[in-house]
């Protein structure tokens, strides 16, 4: 083609791409075939190289901790390490303690919660409504799910039951609940701790968990279930229930009609349920209508007019209002629902779901791209809905289903296909920096960490229950490599070492966490206190291993002109108004001596920004 | 601004990486396009994605003399909009359509020709249709007619195969913490939430920026050493390590003479300021001023979500009108975009800005008995821009009686949205490569929505050609 109206452009390209190559010293390929390769285009590659030979590989047990936690810590690591005579023992038995939540003692965690003074969060369903869902004032309405999302970032920091707290993000993610929604807000406690974190549901039975979701009233409100009622049924909840809490996406078929006739049950797949039904596989849209009839009565008690209890079920409650419900027969994925069935109905559909192969099929495969990446091998998700579906009725059932991904293969060996999400990353780097850090709502114009902490979380796109939609955060690395959420974790990660107690800009209070005190700490002897130990020190607190380039961009940041096995001085500081500055001293003529505080802060910072640190 | 190109921008930031051996990213910029069409232009297509599904009898019913009229009454009164009394929609001249009465903004810029509506639109594929949002959504931007193909956007495509020259800084945009699924796969674009936050400032000072004088190089230019491998994280790191430093110089807070007099100021009185969803308003006003620096913006993407209205939509007739707030935020936003573009002291830029505003389907005719509205099938268009026709309503509109619905219930789809973003591509961005955008697509009309030239429309084979000029 090469019309001369742009044969300018091309030849100009190729100049700066010639002149570019050859005063780099790069290897000159020949353009054309560079031109040709895909992805040399403005589009990536489809695929990419996500973990190449050249990748170091941190040790087994630091890859396998910091994919089923909130970050390596050393506290952990040291944990782990005690618990048997190899890694493979120990990862077996480190599984099936955090597998059983139950017997794992809290007391730290605990304390802190203690300590949050939180008002909120053991209240009932009825007494949130009472307290916060009638209140007009916003503050008092959101002080509830403020609180779950406090207490959740101080469990997930500090719990030692982590991965149950990992498998409670995820069902988070699953069930997505926007936390601010005006009439859920003030239920989403609730939520939280009645469906979501019992050990039977987040690491227990997913009938039951599903069961519980549809009546909380958060729930309700997000998918507008409280509204849905015989002759005017509200679709929204049964949609979502099929699309993005069972069967899934991939297993729906559009607008088909007659989605019961011979040759569409044929197209559309069938198997045999528990009971001997034939159910269809793939759902359509006529499935939704179904199932949201067969769901017509179920609301909140109160959340309707004349607003009243209904049923004598507190306000705020699950009721079931059987006027309210459509009696006549229903079909849902070929299975026939018999007239006047009541709050059968509602089981019934709970139960074909979370029997159903594709929602077996759709969950495994959210759990395999959680814990193994996001290309999980086909056969593995295989293995754990095959697990999941046998295993539907077992009070164990996820766990179970944990276990099998857990001690695969694909788990112990795969590496770094993933990165860290903003809130996670966010969170492991409070672990791994062993920050104090107590986050709790207020009203007041205070400036804290906590508004600071969430309000850059919002930034970067990840503020725990803020994702607006009912289908969750992503959960693959695609959509959180964007310029916009990467660049605001990169600017988070650095501020959590700058940042105060309580005023989260007032230097007179101390650090959340003190880089300076622990580096003291683990030097004692100043003499010791060398930029190589020191950034050694750190690498192996925050990432477990000290890969390189990383290693000696810290080192070379913090030693400045100094040698890498000198003593540093982290102690002299300036104290302007009688504050220590948390500094160190001016000195522009001598880097090595310039502020040589800040510049130690300023070297672990760059370890958590980067890739090593973000990478799962 | 305007010294700032992508070149400089790799001369001062990228060469001690490609130095450092990181030669495969950068030759991903430079590589040339597979196609260099003829007339490829500098214009700026902004896609505007209502989230949710936008009611669009609602913004769009049928005016006091419309034959759908009727039908339209009996199928919404708790949604309706009125067309006398308190909420009266908006007459549109010329035209038996009406506006809602919270859109004034749109009303005018119909009136002046710059605005123009396209009925019954959507998505023709994939078949059957489908009704989740989430779905519908990536159908939509991915532009496969069904499915996500290699996670490759449409306007990533056109991106790819528009004849988009080296030297532009900035070619995409997409505003939000998540890049929209129509950019996703660009090494292209930038994608930020606001502007003015894009920035890394939260080391501390005295080691964050460098200090040639005293031979200081600061931890954020230290971070471009450790994002250097072949990583998919990798990439993405360096990719926004450079993104950052582009946009650092910028101001992009707002004029203020005492606390801000290096801030952006918007022309003609242009307000961005929105009484909901005001983030909206501040990413219009941040592409307002990246398209006025001159860093080459070709495509955009913006998103205003909250449509999805089961319940509780609101009527303009009485004081609560959640959809009229909605209404507003998009009409007085759009109003403050095209007044600050088309009124610079440099220039109309609105000559060269191509606003198209979709969403994934529209909403149920029949309104629901929550006072609200269930996902539906066709919805309305919206194309905007100086080059735009405007001042017309485009389409067939089927009519409302239940044998004219799509399954007796939705407004039936007679024009699909790539024949109306293909228009923008051929005839405003002068990329006739519009079955490559989007595979699948096939016999390719202008309905006249937009001034320009007709190129016939093409697929170009990706290996054979690639526009290479063969020395």
């Amino acid at each position: 083609m090469a019309a001369p109206a742009n044969a300018a452009f091309v030849a100009s390209r190729r100049r700066l791409f010639t002149a570019l190559a050859a005063s780099t010293g790069a290897p000159l390929t020949d353009p054309a075939l560079a031109m040709r390769r895909p992805g040399r285009d403005g589009m990536r590659e489809a695929e990419l190289p996500t973990s190449p030979q050249a990748l170091t590989f941190p040790p087994s047990a630091v890859r396998w901790l910091t994919r089923t936690t909130f970050g390596f810590s050393t506290a952990e690591h040291a944990a782990f390490l005690a618990l048997g005579a190899n890694d493979d023992a120990r990862w077996l038995a480190w599984l099936t303690r955090q597998l059983d939540p139950a017997a794992i003692a809290d007391t730290a965690c605990d304390a802190r919660l203690a300590g949050a003074g939180f008002t909120t969060l053991g209240k009932s369903a009825n007494q949130l409504w009472t307290d916060h869902h009638a209140s007009s004032n916003y503050y008092t309405r959101m002080l509830p799910v403020s609180e779950s999302e406090c207490a959740t970032l101080i469990r997930q920091t500090y719990s030692q039951r982590q991965l149950y707290e990992v498998m409670v993000d995820f069902w988070h993610d699953h069930f997505s609940v926007f936390g601010w929604d005006y009439d859920g807000g003030p239920m989403f406690p609730a939520f939280d701790r009645d469906a979501i974190r019992p050990y039977g549901h987040a690491l227990g039975n997913f009938r039951a968990m599903l069961e519980a979701v549809g009546k909380s009233a958060s729930m309700m409100y997000m998918l507008d279930l409280y509204a849905n009622e015989a002759g005017h049924p509200n679709e929204n909840y049964a949609r979502e229930l099929l699309e993005l809490h069972t069967l899934g996406a991939e297993n729906y078929a559009g607008i088909v009609p007659n989605p019961d006739s011979w040759a569409n049950m044929q197209a559309l797949g069938h198997f045999t349920a528990w009971d001997g039904e034939e159910q269809r596989l793939r759902y359509v849209d006529d499935d939704v209508y179904e199932a949201a009839r067969a769901l017509t009565g179920w609301t909140v008690s109160g959340a309707n007019w004349p607003y009243t209890p209904v049923n004598g079920a507190p306000l705020g409650d699950f009721a079931y209002d059987d006027t309210r419900h459509d009696q006549l027969t229903k079909h849902v994925l070929a299975r026939y629902f018999a007239a006047y069935q009541r709050q059968a109905d509602g089981l019934l559909l709970f139960d074909m779901l979370a029997q159903h192969p594709g929602t077996a099929r759709f969950v495994a495969g959210k759990l395999c791209r959680r814990f193994v990446g996001d290309n999980a091998p086909a056969a593995l998700v295989q293995d754990a809905a095959e697990l999941f579906q046998q295993q539907w009725q077992a009070p164990d059932q996820i766990a179970q289903v944990l276990r099998l991904i857990l001690q695969s293969d694909a788990f112990k060996t795969n590496w770094g296909t993933k990165m860290k999400r903003p809130a996670l990353a966010a969170v492991s780097a409070l672990r791994a920096t062993g920050a104090d850090f107590t986050p709790v709502p207020d009203n007041t114009s205070t400036y804290t960490p906590t508004k600071e902490f969430v309000g850059r979380l919002q930034a970067a796109g990840h503020r725990l229950f803020y994702w607006p939609a009912p289908n969750g955060y992503p959960d693959d690395q695609v959509a959180w490599s964007s310029t916009g959420t990467l660049g605001m974790t990169l600017k988070l990660l650095p501020r959590l070492l700058e940042m105060h107690q309580v005023e989260s800009y007032n230097n007179a209070n101390p650090f959340l966490t003190d880089i300076q005190a622990q580096t003291l700490a683990a030097f004692p002897d100043p003499a010791g206190r060398s930029a190589a130990a020191i950034i050694g020190y750190w690498c192996d607190r925050i990432l477990g291993y000290r890969p390189e380039p990383l290693h000696t961009a810290a080192i070379d940041l913090l030693r400045q002109n100094a040698a890498a096995s000198a003593p540093l001085d982290l102690v002299s500081d300036d104290s302007p108004n009688g504050q220590p500055a948390r500094t160190g001293k001016w000195n522009l003529n001598n880097l090595s001596q310039h502020y040589t505080i800040a510049r130690l802060r300023t070297a672990v910072a760059l370890i958590l920004c980067s890739p090593e640190f973000l990478r799962r | 601004m305007t010294s700032l190109n992508r070149r400089d921008f790799l001369k001062g930031c990228c060469a001690a990486g490609l130095a450092a051996g990181t030669s495969e990213r950068a030759l991903a910029w430079f590589a040339p396009p597979d196609l260099q069409p003829a007339a490829a232009t500098a214009d700026t297509l902004v896609v505007i994605f209502l989230r949710g599904a936008m009611d669009g009898l609602s913004l769009l019913p049928p005016g006091a003399n419309s034959p759908f009229r009727a039908d339209y009454e009996v199928a919404r009164s708790g949604t309706r909009v009125p067309t006398s009394g308190t909420g009266a929609a908006l007459a549109l001249n010329g035209t038996q359509w009406a506006l809602h009465p919270r859109a004034s903004g749109l009303r005018d810029l119909f009136q002046s020709q710059h605005l123009a509506f396209v009925v019954a639109a959507g998505q023709k594929q994939p078949v059957p249709v489908v009704r989740s949002h989430f779905e519908a959504q990536a159908n939509l931007e991915f532009g496969f007619g069904g499915g996500t193909g290699t996670n490759i956007g449409w306007m990533t495509r056109h991106l790819a195969s528009g004849g988009l020259p080296a030297t532009v800084p900035l070619p995409a945009a997409s505003m939000g913490s998540l890049t929209a699924s129509s950019l996703l796969g660009s090494t292209d674009a930038i994608t930020m939430d606001s502007a003015s936050d894009f920035r890394l400032d939260t080391f501390h000072w005295s080691w964050q920026d460098d200090d040639p004088a005293h031979g200081l190089v600061g931890a954020v230019s230290r971070l471009n050493g450790l994002w250097n491998g072949s990583t998919l994280l990798e990439r993405a790191g360096a990719d926004t390590l450079g993104s950052l430093a582009l946009l650092r110089p910028i101001n992009f807070g707002l004029y203020n003479a005492t606390s801000n007099p290096g801030g952006y100021r918007p022309s003609g009185g242009a307000n961005y300021a929105l009484n909901y969803n005001a983030g909206f308003g501040n990413q219009l006003r941040n592409v307002a001023q990246l398209i006025k620096l001159g860093l080459g913006l070709r495509a955009v993407t913006i998103d205003l979500g909250n449509w999805d209205t089961h319940v509780g939509q609101g009527n303009p007739s009485q004081s609560y009108d959640w959809f009229g707030n909605q209404v507003e935020s998009l009409s007085a936003g759009l109003a403050a975009f095209y007044t600050d573009l088309a009124s610079d002291a440099a220039g109309n830029y609105m000559r060269n800005v191509n606003v198209l505003v979709v969403s994934e389907f529209g909403r149920r005719v029949q309104e629901n008995a929550d006072g609200g509205t269930d996902h539906g099938y066709g919805n309305v268009m919206l194309a905007l821009g100086g080059a735009v026709n405007g001042g017309v309503v485009y389409g067939n509109f089927p009519g409302l009686r239940s044998d004219q619905l799509y399954q007796g219930t939705d407004v039936a789809v007679t024009t699909d949205y790539r024949q109306v973003v293909s228009e923008a591509l051929i005839r405003r961005m002068g990329n006739p490569n519009i079955y490559h955008v989007f595979p699948g697509y096939a016999g390719y009309t202008p309905l006249g929505i937009f001034q320009g030239t007709d190129l016939p429309p093409s697929n170009f084979d990706r290996i054979f050609g690639n526009g290479f000029d063969g020395a």
